[in-house]
């Protein structure tokens, strides 16, 4: 028994302790290292963020530089896929465009209107100063749905920073480093996200799921049955962590559970908007300034009506084009119309000719066979050749 | 061999290549451990690192480990040295298995693995829940721990094969 104790305990101390051959540290070492810096790093030490910064600048654009060639292969295939559906995309789109072409009158005045009431309200204004960045590292991980952007404290990132891509918000940085930073997907477990839910103005929270979608929670529950399949999700900006207006995605009601198909395929992703705080956030304690928010508020209602002018010019003038252009086409019409008209007359009047000469062909056909019965002679009464009698007589065939 | 020590530098790359393996693993946006395949995952570097460290092999620098573990936090996002102690964990368990093993055998050490991966999963669950406070899927661990236990025996094989080469 006791030998068998003291073997294990050789075995070990010698598993542990032991520095092998060619091997710099022991493992002991090693582990009271990790072990110090997962301590470290748990109460946010200095020198740990330093390290992890240091670290991450030299990691992030090795493991750019690393999955190059994986990237390449993903995009090839995804390329091929591309080409192989060209046409029918075409199509799509084509149909698409024209929609989105008629909507697009009717948004310009939605956003200049958004604007004007976010200004009332004193929300957050941002200048819109978005900058692309680059996605360097896409690592999906059951831990954390993040993406690492080439972007950071440089060029004027902070934690909590939108992210965008095109209009929808993805995420929010969590981490910035000299040059890049890490994001936060909303599909992340640890992701929460004020919103409003179109129709209904319902608020809620949606919390990511860990894959790609998110899931609402904290609805109230008389506000459920507001909530319909397919409806809008966008930033309702409570907290201030994220801007107001931001569409998030679509609510897809599946028994009774509700959660969100966000509008961007966060792994596809290479580019993303970065927006970048030039905070004009409206103050409401000075005077001053709320007058100049005043003038500003007031320029904006000047300006929207002048684009509602310019619009309604617009449409008025599109209006007649198309009223003009309708009158030719009426004009043309009714010349068209009369000419038919004038066809017709005439084709009837060829058509009652040739009733009547085939009235008169069948007369002397008759007349052929039975003038000896109808014509008046010596020895026979008749009728008298020309006369309307004569002409019955043949048409009924010599019958009286 | 042959072909190889007449070129060392290829020698040299071939007889890093486990290490190599391991970084770029780890590196890479690719990672066998986070597939989006839904149920099936498994820990590539556990695999390697414990077969490496269990046949002795001289190249295998346990430094070199701790380092692709600090990378690999650095690129998945987890806590900083978490990975490391994880692998350096796998290192301690498969040096212990040798130092006590006369006979080696396959099933045993592939038993003693699901062990070994059972436990560091375990703690990594408690580490990232208790001191962390992260929000975790324990079905992942579960299916990820299954898969790296399964897929031990093959990647063996090829290892085998790898190590013949070398010693040949």
């Amino acid at each position: 028994m006791a030998s068998s104790r003291d073997d294990f305990v050789i075995a070990f101390r010698s598993a542990f302790l032991k520095k092998e051959n060619k091997q710099k540290f022991s493992l002991f070492t090693l582990l009271f290292i990790s072990i110090l810096i997962i301590i470290l790093s748990s109460l946010n030490f200095k020198i740990i963020k330093d390290l992890k910064s240091i670290i991450s600048e030299a990691v992030y654009r090795t493991s750019f530089i690393v999955s190059v060639p994986e990237n390449f292969l993903i995009n090839s295939y995804l390329k091929v896929a591309e080409y192989s559906n060209f046409y029918e995309d075409y199509k799509k789109n084509k149909e698409e465009l024209k929609n989105f072409q008629s909507k697009e009158i009717l948004n310009e005045i939605i956003i200049s209107e958004n604007d004007e009431l976010k200004k009332l309200i004193e929300d957050f204004t941002f200048t819109r100063n978005k900058i692309l960045a680059k996605v360097i590292v896409d690592h999906d991980s059951p831990f954390s749905k993040t993406l690492i952007i080439n972007k950071g404290s440089k060029d004027g990132l902070k934690i909590g920073t939108n992210i965008y891509d095109e209009n929808y918000l993805i995420g929010r940085v969590i981490e910035t480093n000299f040059k890049t930073s890490r994001v936060l997907l909303l599909s992340d477990l640890n992701s929460n996200v004020p919103i409003s839910i179109s129709p209904g103005d319902v608020q809620a929270i949606v919390v990511g799921d860990g894959t790609d979608s998110g899931k609402i929670k904290y609805i109230k529950d008389n506000l459920i049955e507001d909530i319909q399949d397919q409806s809008i999700a966008y930033t309702s900006g409570t907290g201030g962590v994220f801007r107001s207006g931001a569409p998030v995605g679509r609510v897809s009601i599946n028994q009774d559970e509700f959660s969100i198909n966000f509008y961007s395929n966060f792994s596809q992703l290479k580019y993303v908007l970065v927006e970048i705080e030039n905070s004009n956030s409206l103050s409401t304690t000075d005077n001053d300034q709320r007058e100049i928010v005043l003038d500003d508020t007031e320029s904006v209602k000047i300006k929207l009506l002048n684009d509602q002018i310019d619009i309604l010019n617009d449409s008025n003038k599109k209006f007649f084009e198309e009223n003009t252009e309708l009158a030719s086409q009426n004009k043309n019409l009714l010349i068209q119309n009369n000419k038919l008209e004038n066809r017709i007359k005439k084709q009837t009047t060829e058509i009652n000719q040739n009733k009547l000469d085939q009235e008169e062909f069948e007369f002397l056909k008759l007349n052929l066979l039975y003038s000896a019965k109808c014509q008046k002679s010596v020895f026979k009464k008749g009728y008298e050749v020309g006369t309307p009698e004569y002409k019955n007589c043949i048409l009924k065939k010599g019958r009286e | 061999m042959v072909i190889f020590r007449k070129n060392k530098f290829v020698y040299k790359l071939y007889a890093w290549l486990p290490i190599l393996f391991l970084l770029f693993s780890v590196l890479n946006e690719f990672d066998l451990n986070y597939l989006t395949i839904e149920y099936f995952s498994f820990n590539f570097p556990f695999i390697l690192i414990f077969y490496f460290t269990l046949k002795e092999y001289n190249r295998f620098d346990y430094l070199l480990v701790f380092i692709a573990g600090l990378v690999n936090d650095t690129v998945i996002g987890t806590p900083l040295g978490l990975s490391s102690f994880s692998y350096i964990f796998v290192c301690i368990f498969s040096v212990y298995l040798r130092n006590i093993t006369i006979r080696p055998n396959l099933i045993k050490d592939w038993f003693y693995f699901l062990f070994v991966i059972t436990s560091i999963n375990s703690m990594n669950y408690l580490i990232l829940f208790f001191f962390f406070s992260y929000d975790l899927n324990i079905m992942f661990y579960v299916i990820n721990n299954l898969f790296t236990f399964l897929l031990y025996i093959p990647m063996t094989l090829i290892f085998n094969n790898y190590l013949k080469t070398i010693n040949d």
